[in-house]
């Protein structure tokens, strides 16, 4: 099994070479046989008496990342549908993208994605499915950027990659959250442990990090505005990544949690909430497209929202209804994105306003639009799919009976009204995209392509899935009993069975079809009167409008708030630094106690010294008052000589020696350096500025003097200096004790010492010689 | 004594870090000299000041100031003498290849 | 045996010493740097394996007990990351005669660099406080040395405010040692250690401890003391650009990780959560300053700020999990930051220009440049199954384990911002139009030999992230042992 996920991953590696061959044998040909072998693997599993496999293999054991996977019957439909869906769209490419386009890179992103995707329906593991959660996000953002020469492009996958990470980061956020509550980074495990999870103080905040990273990917209401963008990419890959499996992603996640999360009535009310507000927003903005891709990229959307909602419901009819709702919407969603795919491929436009009438030119693919399109409008013929699932959805909505008050109570009446309202401009945009581009006048003139019928190849793939949509339709019980009922089972937590019929009589989720049915045809025969109410709403309010000014603000205020104070200033930079350390520390001394006085421990006060103390004090001072730059120089020379004189007063011959010879060479060198300068002209500081550089210098000097003498009354134990006291001449051999520290104690201080001096030196060197380069000399 | 030593030393510092923060170039490095001066008063006063004599052996004297400190305070001299040669180096052609010692006309936005 | 180590830290300061005399053989220079760097890096992987084999290895300098001479420990953790600092310097090695004008190379780049080695590596070992301060002085002015390389306009001006800032910090750890030595009368680390527990660690030892942190912080940008760091790093040349942000805020860094879990650790509930809002910060602030600009060298010194952020939260949270992701992220971002660095500095150089609105389709012309650059962006960010997210994933589960909400959270943000301020790299400069030509075609050539020690680089940082199994077990260990400060005080002072 580890094989079937890693297959992918290891022919990807071997694309570039296969793809030197392209001009004699087309790419996807190879690659159509990787999703065509995981597909025969996995079906074997197919079958009434299926059992939940479970393998495991090791990766990295010590951070309990393993790859172990599950295979129930949620993750069979999956990956039958990845690997499925996935052998026609590779077959699809074959005739879409033509030779000279860099199939390599297409097909090693493609791979990517499928065993990314694959990765992620088996996991077991939450880190391991995390991921390769993070890698289909990446690998749609490389797709998406497959023709990135075109603006649209590189925006679309930019937009589709910060939502689709963000996503991921929150979710990895509630994985780890879960994973170090119970203990285990098992999902089964974690759901055995489930009362631990929802009982615990953090449930609300894990709940929103889980549902972030489901409803980013799976688009839902607010974040849906990265799909519209995406479809940029190539045709074949808006059919397999954008609507068939990795949007649905999110909804595998809703469902792999589903036992466990749907016991909180949050749950209910988010997810449900969600799911409506996506599928009645989306349907409704799929009228007001004009691309033909634009129209499927909202369709998927709401059709999203749906399967969303009904997982939301959480009731056993509901989630039946949502699994059985997920196999229906990739064939017919699938088939009619290769139909727009043909469409753009044989007329070279996707825009419906110059499409039209289209029949005549290309009868096989109109046929596969109609049946498809119908479908997904849920038109009640026993012969397609869409209508079924639709209809539970309605008979979900309207018999759940949730014993909730408050907003969950309100939310399960109005649900039906709004499933019903959804669903109406369902039928309105899958009758617009069918008529709108097959029926009505033809305007060949316009179109940059004269239209033909598609080759046989490119008809393949979407007939099959047609194909697909009418078996379903009349032989429900074909793919139910081997295959639906394990998934519902899975997803619900307990057993989940179900027939599926056509008739149930006048139940009221018929009512409901049949007034989509009504209404949805008045309001598609007169979309003029009313599509100016799009001006309105959203007009101009739209949610790419704050997505794209979040982004550019992001970018703008970064600008700005850095600007503010990394303006390159230095004394800009040592006043914060200054007024950090002050702050905290004397902060944390007050909040310790760190200080205090004693002086009973001190030395006693003698008058030479304190008018040593006075002069450097002055001195000191002088350096700032003192205009002339001579002056300022020999005034520090004052205080470095007092400093020598303490030193010797201080019992230090070898301080003072160094300090007199080392202040004699600086004060040389200053005067050296800044003779040589031109004299430029004054400096003057405004006096705020010099009130606060006064307030923090002797802040800082503050600071530093109490923190000193409270270090000196705190003397707490002998120092380790007795030591060298007492082996200066027994183990080094002198009789200067400072000496032999040294050189001999801390010699190893002495050696990096002298190396600093070396290094200093060459610095210096070349400072003062290396400058051949520059032309202002 | 220390108390006095202590408070000249954080003088030193405040004298230092109100020249540090100086535009003239010129200044500031003497804001450093000063504050390296001070940090060097700091380490002798954190030794104890006249607890005995020069830590040089003598016969007949047991009592000797803490040489630690001192030997601390040479490395840290001669290593501050070499940051302040190279400084002031780099202050000289920084000054001279930018045509200011006005530290706040250093600031920049170009890197190449 | 044990001297061996002191070799790790003398061997680079010798072969500074010999390639100073080379210094006009640009050819003999070279090679000679070359094979120094590789048999120190030999040298390192041998006393790796055994220090792994027979534990720590304690030298105590001279033979002075400790601790009254100068120790040099070396752990485990010490002598990884002074392997992680000699891969990457092989790496910057190998990149440098490229790189760099014949005049820099002449003007003791080697020796330099050399310094570089032995002051990081030193500071790594040693287990004194006042020889960290030499340590620390020497790779300082091995920096001053690399900065100024060069005598540019712009870098004299950047290098000036990088020299001032970390004198001033110098003088603040040099006089913040005497208060120490003032209190517990000794600056061996490990004693120093004792000695505050055995007082409960009071005020004062506190007061101290927060000195010592804005000391090591200076160095390693923490907010708000990192308004210096993002400048200077970009104006010398990409091989020293690459070496301060692999190595100089990760020694400061590591001095924060000892010395808060070696000396002061008494206080936590204060000191601690300080760090873990500064953390905080240090991501966001970092990371606004990454998106705030469109120079690419500069996009990626600011990255070294959130990076610092993650390392500072894992230290703040304390726990063996949060420390073992800190070491990890450390190693991690060591190896990263300096293939970043070498990456930018080349793609400057083939595109000449390193404004990214002047950048267009260069992935036409430098695919593997920018695919390295891809999957660079992606250990950066964090993301599976490269090593950045192996650190990240282990501070998230310790700050979760704390209920340390914030933190995490922002860890979060900042790991997508990290992500848009490197993407929009690759989407503005390299993804567009394809130019005709590239825009110097003559650069092809040397940015082909360039590429190698980036390529080594990055596949090092798959190998951590995608192998973890190999390295993690022993950084767990490393996580515990530092959470065990008796250990270590064990091995230095022998009773």
């Amino acid at each position: 099994m580890l094989l079937a996920v890693l297959l992918p991953f290891i022919i990807a590696i071997f694309i570039p070479f296969l793809s030197k061959w392209k001009h004699k044998l087309h790419t996807g040909f190879f690659v159509t046989a990787v999703p065509v072998v995981i597909f025969i693997y996995f079906a074997r599993f197919i079958g009434p008496g299926f059992e939940p496999v479970e393998r495991e293999y090791s990766w990295i054991p010590s951070l309990d990342m393993n790859f172990l996977f599950y295979l129930d019957g949620l993750s069979l439909l999956f990956i039958l549908l990845i690997s499925g869906i996935g052998s026609l769209v590779a077959f699809y490419s074959i005739y879409y993208l033509h030779k000279s386009e860099q199939l390599g890179h297409f097909y090693v992103y493609f791979l990517l994605f499928m065993g990314s995707m694959l990765g992620i329906v088996l996991s077991d593991n939450v880190y391991v499915l995390y991921t390769f959660w993070e890698f289909t996000s990446l690998s749609s953002f490389l797709l998406i950027g497959f023709w990135n020469h075109r603006e649209g492009s590189r925006y679309g996958a930019l937009k589709s990659m910060l939502i689709t990470v963000f996503g991921g980061l929150s979710l990895l956020g509630g994985l780890v959250f879960m994973s170090g509550i119970t203990g285990t980074a098992s999902i089964q495990e974690m759901m055995s442990q489930q009362e631990l999870i929802l009982n615990h103080d953090f449930f609300p905040l894990i709940l929103t990090l889980i549902l972030l990273g489901a409803f980013t990917k799976s688009a839902q209401f607010p974040f849906h505005i990265w799909l519209p963008d995406a479809m940029e990419a190539p045709t074949p890959v808006s059919a397999y990544l954008h609507s068939a499996t990795m949007v649905k992603a999110g909804i595998f996640l809703v469902a792999r949690f589903l036992p466990m999360l749907s016991v909180s009535e949050w749950f209910f009310i988010i997810v449900s909430a969600v799911g409506i507000a996506t599928l009645c927003w989306g349907s409704y903005m799929a009228v007001r497209q004009t691309d033909l891709k634009g129209i499927l990229a909202f369709s998927t959307i709401s059709q999203l929202g749906m399967i969303m909602a009904m997982l939301g419901f959480g009731t056993k009819a509901a989630i039946f209804a949502a699994v059985f709702h997920i196999l229906n919407h990739a064939t017919f969603k699938g088939s009619l994105f290769m139909i727009a795919g043909i469409v753009d491929h044989e007329t070279g436009s996707r825009d419906i306003r110059k499409l039209g009438g289209l029949m005549t030119f290309l009868p096989i693919t109109a046929t596969l639009a109609v049946i498809a399109s119908f479908s997904m409008a849920g038109v009640p013929f026993p012969f397609l799919n869409g209508f079924y699932s639709k209809e539970m959805f309605f008979d979900a909505a309207v018999t759940m009976d949730l014993s909730v008050t408050g907003i969950a109570a309100t939310l399960q009446t109005l649900f039906p009204y709004l499933a019903v309202l959804g669903s109406i401009f369902t039928f309105v945009y899958s009758m617009y995209f069918f008529f709108g581009t097959f029926r009505g006048k033809a305007n060949i003139d316009e179109l940059p392509k004269k239209p033909h019928e598609a080759p046989a190849g490119m008809l393949v793939s979407p007939a099959i899935l047609v194909l697909g949509v009418i078996i379903i339709g009349l032989f429900p019980d074909l793919i139910n009993k081997p295959f639906i009922e394990h998934a519902a089972s899975a997803a619900y937590g307990s057993e989940n069975v179900k027939d599926i019929y056509y008739w149930h009589g006048l139940s009221p989720a018929f009512i409901m079809s049949i007034t989509v049915l009504v209404f949805g045809t008045i309001l598609y025969l007169s979309i003029p009167k009313w599509a100016s109410i799009y001006n309105a709403v959203p007009g101009r309010l739209s949610l790419n409008t704050f997505y794209d000014g979040l982004v550019e603000r992001t970018e703008r205020y970064s600008t700005i708030i850095t600007n503010s104070y990394m303006n390159g200033s230095l004394g800009r930079y040592v006043r914060l630094i200054l007024v950090a350390i002050v702050v905290v520390t004397f902060g944390t001394m007050a909040l310790t106690g760190g200080f205090t006085l004693d002086f009973g421990n001190v030395s006693e006060v003698t008058l030479h010294e304190v008018l040593i103390a006075v002069v450097m004090v002055i001195a000191a001072i002088g350096t700032i008052i003192a205009k002339n730059r001579i002056a300022a120089i020999l005034i520090l020379g004052v205080v470095g000589y007092g400093l020598a004189m303490l030193f010797v007063l201080y019992r230090a011959p070898d301080l003072a020696l160094t300090q007199l010879i080392v202040e004699t060479v600086t004060v040389a060198l200053f005067l050296l350096v800044f003779y040589h300068l031109p004299n430029l002209e004054p400096h003057h500081e405004s006096s705020l500025t010099k009130a606060m550089n006064l307030i923090i210098s002797v802040g800082y000097g503050l600071l530093m003097t109490m923190v000193a003498i409270s270090a000196h009354s705190h003397k707490m134990f002998d120092t380790m200096s007795s030591y060298f006291v007492d082996n200066s001449y027994k183990l080094g051999g002198g009789d200067n004790i400072v000496n032999v520290i040294l050189v001999d104690f801390r010699g190893l201080d002495t050696l990096f010492e002298i190396a600093v001096l070396g290094i200093a030196a060459m610095a210096i060197f070349g400072l003062i010689r290396l400058r051949g380069k520059n032309k202002e000399e | 004594m220390e108390i006095i030593m202590a408070v000249l030393a954080g003088t030193l510092f405040t004298t230092g870090v109100y020249n540090l923060l100086q535009k003239q170039l010129l200044r500031i490095v003497i804001g450093t000299a000063l504050i390296s001066h001070g940090a060097h008063l700091f380490i002798l006063t954190m030794g104890e000041l006249k607890r005995g004599a020069p830590p040089i052996l003598t016969d007949g004297i047991d009592q000797y100031t803490d040489p630690l400190p001192q030997a601390l305070i040479l490395t840290s001299i001669v290593i501050s003498f070499g940051v302040t040669s190279l400084l002031l180096v780099l202050a000289y052609r920084a000054s001279k290849i930018n045509g200011t010692d006005n530290m706040e006309q250093l600031r920049g936005n170009d890197y190449e | 045996m044990s001297n061996l180590l002191a070799l790790t830290i003398i061997w680079p300061l010798l072969a500074a010493i010999i390639t100073a005399f080379f210094n006009n053989k640009k050819n003999t220079v070279r090679v000679m740097s070359q094979m120094f760097t590789l048999i120190n890096l030999a040298l390192v992987s041998v006393v790796l394996f055994l220090i792994s084999t027979n534990g720590t290895i304690i030298l105590e300098t001279g033979s002075y007990e400790a601790p009254f001479g100068i120790v040099i420990v070396g752990d485990m953790l010490s002598i990884t990351l002074v392997l992680t600092t000699n891969i990457v310097a092989a790496a910057c090695v190998f990149y440098a005669p490229k790189s760099l004008t014949e005049q820099q190379e002449s003007f003791f780049f080697y020796s330099f660099f050399f310094m570089l080695i032995s002051g990081v590596s030193g500071a790594f070992l040693t287990g004194d406080l006042f020889n960290l301060f030499v340590f620390f002085e020497v790779l300082l002015m091995a920096s001053y040395g690399l900065i100024v390389l060069g005598n540019g306009k712009a870098q004299l001006r950047e290098s000036l405010k990088y020299v001032l800032i970390n004198l001033f910090s110098s003088m603040l750890f040099v006089t913040t040692i005497a208060f120490l030595y003032s209190v517990v009368g000794s600056v061996n680390m490990a004693q120093v250690s004792q000695r505050v527990q055995e007082v409960e660690q009071q005020g004062i030892l506190t007061t101290i401890a927060m000195l010592f942190f804005f000391v090591f912080a200076t160095k390693a940008a923490v907010f708000p003391l990192y308004y210096w760091l993002p400048r200077p790093y970009i104006v010398p040349n990409p091989v020293v650009s690459a070496l301060f942000g692999a190595l100089l805020t990760k020694v400061g860094i590591y001095s924060i990780l000892r010395v808060f879990t070696l000396i002061f650790v008494g206080e936590t509930d204060l000191t601690h959560t300080i760090f873990i809002y500064l953390a905080a910060f240090t991501m966001i602030f970092g990371v606004i300053g990454a998106l705030s600009t469109n120079n690419i060298k500069l996009i990626v010194a600011y990255n070294i700020i959130p990076a610092v952020g993650f390392m500072m939260m894992g230290i703040g949270i304390f726990s063996e999990t949060a420390l073992s992701g800190t070491i990890y992220y450390l190693i991690n971002d060591m190896v990263i930051k300096a293939a970043l660095f070498l990456l930018v500095g080349l793609i400057a150089y083939v595109a000449g220009t390193s404004d990214l609105r002047k950048m267009n389709g260069l992935i036409h012309h430098y695919p593997v440049l920018g695919w390295f650059f891809f999957i660079a962006t992606l250990v950066l960010a964090g993301i599976p199954p490269f090593s950045g997210f192996v650190g990240k994933l282990l501070l998230i589960q310790g700050g979760l384990a704390q209920e340390e909400i914030m933190v995490v959270i922002a860890s979060l943000v900042s790991s997508l911002l990290i992500l848009f301020s490197m993407i929009r790299i690759f989407i503005r400069g390299f993804w567009g139009e394809k130019q005709d030509a590239p825009p110097h075609p003559e650069r092809s050539g040397a940015a082909r030999r360039m590429t190698w020690p980036i390529a080594v680089l990055l596949s090092i940082t798959v190998l951590l992230g995608v192998g973890a199994e190999w390295f993690y077990p022993s950084v767990e260990e490393m996580g515990e042992y530092l959470m065990n400060p008796q250990i270590y005080i064990d091995s230095v002072i022998k009773e």
